[in-house]
């Protein structure tokens, strides 16, 4: 392992535990550690725009030929225009039109992607010749999503055969988000792992090396 | 009520336990695992696949496994490879490095085996634009090659060219890939994400519309002992192990202390 | 003018992507305006986040400059940010360490010190959720003694210790767990909260097209 190799371990070491220290209370390195993410982060942004907008999607094409590209150039120009109170309502033609095309894909594939083949996977038939284990799961799927989306229909009272179908909603919701919560547990524990793994194997081997 | 750092502290000793006493373990594998091994395993040798790199630095430990395990498998198959992410924040240089290092493992020649795309902005247009041409919204890959220089790219007009999308997500983007991508060009879409979002993507496993699911570290553990390529996930299985009953312990001892006062509460009103 | 021009290009841009769904590219001309449609969006998009990074220099420069409490720090964001930027812009022909290729500035502060906060950050929320769990995690009643119960039972099942305790009840336990917890239950409630937000997607997509949400606009 080159010195080079070590430090680099060292600052990424030392930048891990800088935030780890928040676990016992809020320090100044945690502090410093907090400031150079959010610095780094948005400069991380900066290389990023320049490149694959900037000068791939931009420059280099009009450097080519292609004119058009002023187009999108200027609209992204009007964005800072935000900045200046006065001029500010310029910079929603920009937006706009971001958001109109985005709104327009939105639409179409919600409905053609989403509404559509999952209503479609929801309708079957109760009883299958696969046996009770297929009739069973078609049952549970069919009631599990009627009753979850009268749950979270607001627009009328829940009671009577509403109230009855809501509160197996409940059942079910209760179910779903605790094998959520179980899946969300370990999500967290996984991360975990992974800087303790690089702790205790990277940087700790280092000490080997050192000392 | 004892101070909550002695919780942190108990965390902490049962994930470096293992570290110090290695242990390891059977990985039983799940059918959707099973189903997303399978469906690649039944592509035809050099068949065109796109692998995303959707997720940020902050959830490395569960899907770079994911993204490694699977260009095991897909340079193996002698797969010809096309990255690409849709996250501004550090999924240009994570894509990078792990493809480049893994090609290099396999000896893949970018260009001719493997290309990557790199990030573009707003996914919902990139996603939706590489329908019609990658090179409309991909004038260039992630060294500024132009993609008509890129022998690979000679046969690479849009999704009708690639056989199967596997998508390594961290976020929601895995339902537009679905939405837009499956849904209006039929491009299977296998999936791999972060332990969080894996159950929402139970309910696209049924309706046919994603082909085979890799939920956290433990799919990427499952995906590992498949490929038999044993990875950080395969080794994180018993840290993970420890913790999950550590956990568990702490719910039963919380509720043991709740019913046990909640008793003595009602013994003291009546 | 402020306010209609933008309703009328939201309109007109959504239009075009709605209704070239049902044109072919190669052949129609609205059909082939989509793909340069959508480009443009990723190119005026990626504006935004310059925006953002400018917006982040003003704030931090002025509490820099009106020496408000903590003001070191976020001096320390601006060189930070800087020390990034800056170097990835040049052009590596000049030397290895501009650029964004792996050996530059770029990549090593990125892959040295940014990456490894940003997964201690999330790494911490283990910590917290054992915590959380110990203290809060209460069988009430029936319907949170079920969240606590398939909690449990999922905890158990996606790790190998868990899932070789779970078949000491019966081999089939854990595929029991997987069919008729993950791919019945817990998939019938995702499904129904799937339709319900995609239902309100559209609905917004369709409310922004026609300009009655216009709040994206701001004031004035």
């Amino acid at each position: 392992m080159s010195g080079i190799e070590i430090l680099q371990i060292w600052v990424a070491a030392f930048f891990t535990l800088a935030i780890f220290s928040f676990l016992y209370k809020d320090n100044p390195f945690f502090k410093l550690a907090e400031h150079v993410f959010a610095g780094l982060s948005a400069g991380y942004y900066v290389g990023l725009v320049w490149k694959s907008i900037i000068l791939q999607q931009l420059w280099y094409p009009m450097m080519a030929g292609e004119w058009l590209l002023v187009f999108p150039a200027m609209l992204g120009a009007l964005m800072f225009a935000r900045l200046v109170p006065k001029i500010s309502w310029v910079s929603r033609v920009s937006l706009a039109f971001v958001m109109g095309t985005t709104a327009g894909v939105f639409l179409v594939s919600q409905l053609n992607g989403m509404i559509l083949p999952q209503m479609q996977a929801t309708m079957l038939p109760l009883v299958l010749s696969e046996g009770a284990g297929a009739t069973l799961m078609a049952l549970v799927m069919v009631i599990g999503v009627i009753s979850t989306l009268i749950y979270f229909y607001f627009s009328k009272e829940h009671t009577g055969a509403l109230g009855v179908t809501a509160k197996v909603g409940v059942w079910f919701i209760m179910i779903a988000f605790g094998a959520h919560f179980g899946y969300t547990v370990m999500a967290r524990v996984s991360l975990l792992i992974g800087r303790v793994n690089f702790l205790y194997e990277d940087w700790l081997g280092t000490f080997l090396l050192i000392f | 009520m004892f101070d909550r750092r002695w919780i942190y502290l108990l965390v902490a000793l049962a994930v470096i336990f293992p570290l110090i006493v290695p242990a390891t373990f059977k990985v039983h594998i799940t059918p959707e695992a099973r189903q997303l091994f399978d469906a690649i395993e039944a592509l035809p040798d050099s068949s065109i696949v796109m692998l995303t790199f959707d997720y940020y630095p902050s959830t490395l430990a569960e899907t770079e496994p994911i993204s490694v395990a699977a260009l095991h498998h897909l340079f193996r198959k002698d797969c010809r490879v096309l990255t690409m992410t849709t996250i501004p924040l550090g999924g240009p240089s994570i894509a990078e490095r792990v493809t480049r290092a893994l090609a290099k493992e396999h000896g893949k020649v970018y260009g001719v085996d493997y290309v990557n795309l790199g990030f573009k902005y707003n996914y919902v247009a990139v996603l939706k634009g590489m329908g019609t041409s990658i090179e409309a919204i991909y004038p260039m890959d992630n060294s500024s090659t132009p993609l008509s220089e890129l022998p690979m790219m000679e046969s690479i007009r849009n999704y009708d060219d690639i056989s199967f999308i596997f998508v390594v997500s961290d976020n929601a983007i895995v339902d537009y890939w679905i939405s837009i991508v499956n849904a209006e060009y039929a491009t299977p879409v296998g999936i791999g994400v972060t332990a969080v979002s894996a159950p929402k993507y139970y309910a696209f496993i049924s309706s046919g519309q994603v082909t085979g699911l890799l939920g956290g570290m433990k799919g990427a553990a499952e995906y590992e002992r498949l490929v038999k390529a044993e990875g950080m996930a395969l080794k994180g299985m018993a840290m993970q192990s420890l913790v999950h009953l550590l956990i568990i312990a702490l719910v039963i001892i919380g509720n043991i202390g709740f019913f046990a006062s909640r008793r003595a509460r009602r013994r003291a009103t009546a | 003018m402020r306010r209609v021009a933008p309703v009328i290009i939201a309109f007109l841009s959504g239009f075009v992507t709605v209704i070239s769904f049902c044109f072919n590219p190669d052949k129609t001309v609205l059909g082939g305006i989509e793909p340069r449609v959508l480009s443009w969006v990723t190119i005026v998009g990626g504006f935004t986040l310059l925006l953002g990074v400018v917006s982040i220099t003003r704030v931090n420069w002025q509490a820099v400059h009106r020496k408000k409490e903590g003001w070191p720090y976020k001096f320390l964001t601006l060189v930070a940010m800087y020390v990034m930027a800056v170097p990835a812009m040049l052009p590596s022909s000049w030397s290895p360490l501009f650029g964004d290729a792996e050996g530059s500035i770029y990549d090593w502060l990125f892959m040295h010190i940014d990456a490894p906060m940003m997964g201690t950050m999330f790494a911490m929320l283990a910590f917290y959720i054992a915590s959380a769990a110990y203290r809060a995690f209460r069988a009430r009643n029936p319907e949170s003694t079920l969240l606590l119960a398939a909690a449990v039972l999922v905890m158990l099942w996606r790790v190998p210790m868990g899932e070789a305790f779970l078949r000491l009840f019966g081999e089939n336990v854990p595929g029991f767990i997987n069919t008729y917890l993950m791919n019945g239950v817990n998939a019938a409630v995702q499904r129904g909260i799937v339709i319900g937000a995609a239902l309100g997607a559209a609905s917004m997509s369709l409310r922004i097209m026609l300009g009655i949400e216009r709040t994206y606009m701001g004031k004035g």
